[in-house]
């Protein structure tokens, strides 16, 4: 991230920049090893800062896919606004200009005693810090008939890849007229405006190519964030078009029936063209496999650090995190793998230590050209994190502000994915 | 010849203290400025969102300021500017004037 400058170079002698150069070999000490499980936005970011930020540590990423797709901006894909290739990032700059090394191979296990960890092949890595960034995993079970068989039927699509290829496929061969039925899991989801936004700009493609289609909201809540400027945008934007059904009117979603494409609520059926069935979530796999989760399903961590509160020595960033009022975010992970990666460094090599400050933004389309944006900045209160000052795009807004938002929000994504893998 | 070895040497010396001293930045500015990266390129460019590296000193504090004190309407800035302390603008704003923006 940093280039050099002509002035600092100046002010360096030939022997500070020797012993700069490998300060640990000078003094007959190896490299502190770190691991980071997870190459999404929080475990890319935690390896580049970690490798970036600190000549002393020797950094690891395993990661099994070669290509990162991405969750944010997948509604775009959905909506036939963006390819999967301009959402897909490799590895290639972390590993060679970062001097990250990558491994494609998934994780197995942990030994937190040994301080290793176990790959798939058997191979072992040791480690002096250990960071998991294993995002979520679904609670398949909680929708009767629905599993990951069902899921190539009715995808949930809320990993990005072939979910959403699958997802887009039946949106496109779909008949005109049909009904698009999504159902949105309780809290705490991955992405809480997602699934409103996914309805908005599935909705402005059938405006365009099945204008006689209509899409069905299930929700397993009674309300949604930013609920006034969602509803405001359906109404201007796809007049008719979209229905949001809440728990407390059908009961909740138990069921599914995969053979005949329907969603069963307490009290109805419902047949859908499409359906979009997204389960409830929790921590990724090898989170709570290695004991970091707690009983709710989620990695409690100190909000500093974080690092475990179950297990020292493992830290844990992104969605599979307890984050108080941060919500389960793209961002909200990187901001925390930063946090996180000055603190490993800080206890690895005595750097010093700032107190971090964490941050949500996202900006979410209704229509390609109409976007509302919001943004929190968060502090460590009591153990837990705390939302500070809260801002969200205003009913009134002119369009100007709205298009001026949807344009910023496509630099924003060229930036951030620059941040994690560029 | 001689004069040829000494340049090549002086460029090797020049790119090895630049990976080393960059790779050892865990300055205050540094640590704080690592938040912008999330959203402002380091190419320049007009992406919808500006560049900041490399701006006057002065120019990013006032520009900061404004934004937490809202003279200049931008609820993200405005949240980001509010978390911020006067010695960690000062710090920040420091940090991101010294940079050179990347080759795009």
């Amino acid at each position: 991230m940093k280039t050099w400058t002509r002035r600092e170079f100046g002010g360096l002698t030939g022997a500070a920049m020797l012993t700069a150069l490998t300060p640990r070999k000078v003094l007959g000490q190896s490299k502190a090893r770190v691991v980071v499980i997870g190459g999404g936005a929080g475990g890319a970011t935690v390896a580049r800062y970690l490798a970036a930020g600190n000549s002393g540590v020797d950094v690891t990423l395993v990661e099994p896919k070669r290509r990162y797709i991405t969750c944010f901006f997948s509604n775009l894909y959905l909506a036939g606004l963006r390819s999967i290739e301009s959402l897909s990032h490799g590895y290639e700059t972390l590993a060679q200009r970062h001097g990250i090394t990558v491994i494609h191979e998934k994780a197995a296990a942990i030994d937190p005693v040994a301080k290793t960890v176990g790959l798939e092949s058997g191979a072992k890595l040791p480690y002096d810090r250990l960071v998991l960034a294993p995002g979520i995993a679904f609670k398949f079970g909680g929708i009767d008939g629905y599993n990951e068989a069902a899921a190539q039927v009715m995808p949930h699509a809320w990993n990005a890849g072939p979910q959403s290829e699958l997802l887009r496929r039946q949106l496109e061969s779909m008949e005109d007229g049909g009904v698009f039925v999504l159902v949105v899991p309780p809290d705490p989801f991955r992405c809480p405006p997602a699934p409103y936004e996914r309805a908005s700009l599935i909705a402005y493609y059938f405006k365009q190519f099945k204008p006689k289609s209509k899409i069905l909201i299930l929700d397993a809540k009674d309300s949604f964030k930013a609920q006034d400027l969602f509803e405001d945008a359906w109404a201007r934007h796809y007049p008719g078009m979209i229905e949001w059904l809440p728990a407390q009117f059908t009961g909740g979603v138990m069921g599914v029936d995969v053979k005949a494409r329907s969603v069963l609520t307490a009290g109805d059926t419902f047949k859908a063209a499409v359906a979009n069935v997204i389960p409830a979530q929790t921590a990724g796999e090898l989170a709570r496999q290695a004991g970091l989760a707690d009983k709710s399903g989620w990695c409690p961590v100190d909000p500093v650090t974080f690092e475990s509160t179950l297990q020292p020595g493992i830290h844990l960033v992104g969605d599979a995190i307890i984050g108080g009022d941060m919500p389960k975010s793209a961002f909200s992970a990187n901001s925390q793998a930063k946090a996180c990666a000055f603190a490993i460094a800080a206890a690895l090599t005595g750097s010093e230590h700032f107190a971090p400050h964490l941050f949500n933004s996202c900006y979410t389309f209704f229509a390609p050209d109409d976007a509302f944006s919001n943004a929190i900045n968060f502090k460590p209160v009591a153990g837990k994190l705390k939302a500070v000052d809260t801002f969200l795009s205003k009913l009134d807004e002119s369009p100007e502000i709205r298009r001026r938002a949807a344009h910023q929000a496509v630099g924003w994504y060229a930036a951030f994915t620059n941040d994690l893998f560029g | 010849m001689k004069m040829k070895t000494a340049i090549s040497l002086l460029a090797g010396l020049v790119l090895v203290g630049s990976q080393a001293a960059a790779a050892a930045d865990t300055s205050q500015g540094a640590q704080l400025s690592a938040m912008c990266a999330s959203c402002h390129g380091l190419s320049g460019g007009d992406t919808g969102i500006p560049a900041i590296v490399g701006l006057d000193e002065q120019k990013i504090i006032a520009a900061i300021i404004a934004y937490r004190a809202s003279e200049r309407p931008n609820h993200i800035m405005h949240a980001i500017a509010l978390s911020f302390s006067n010695e960690e603008i000062a710090s920040v704003a420091r940090y991101l004037a010294a940079q050179k923006t990347e080759p795009q």
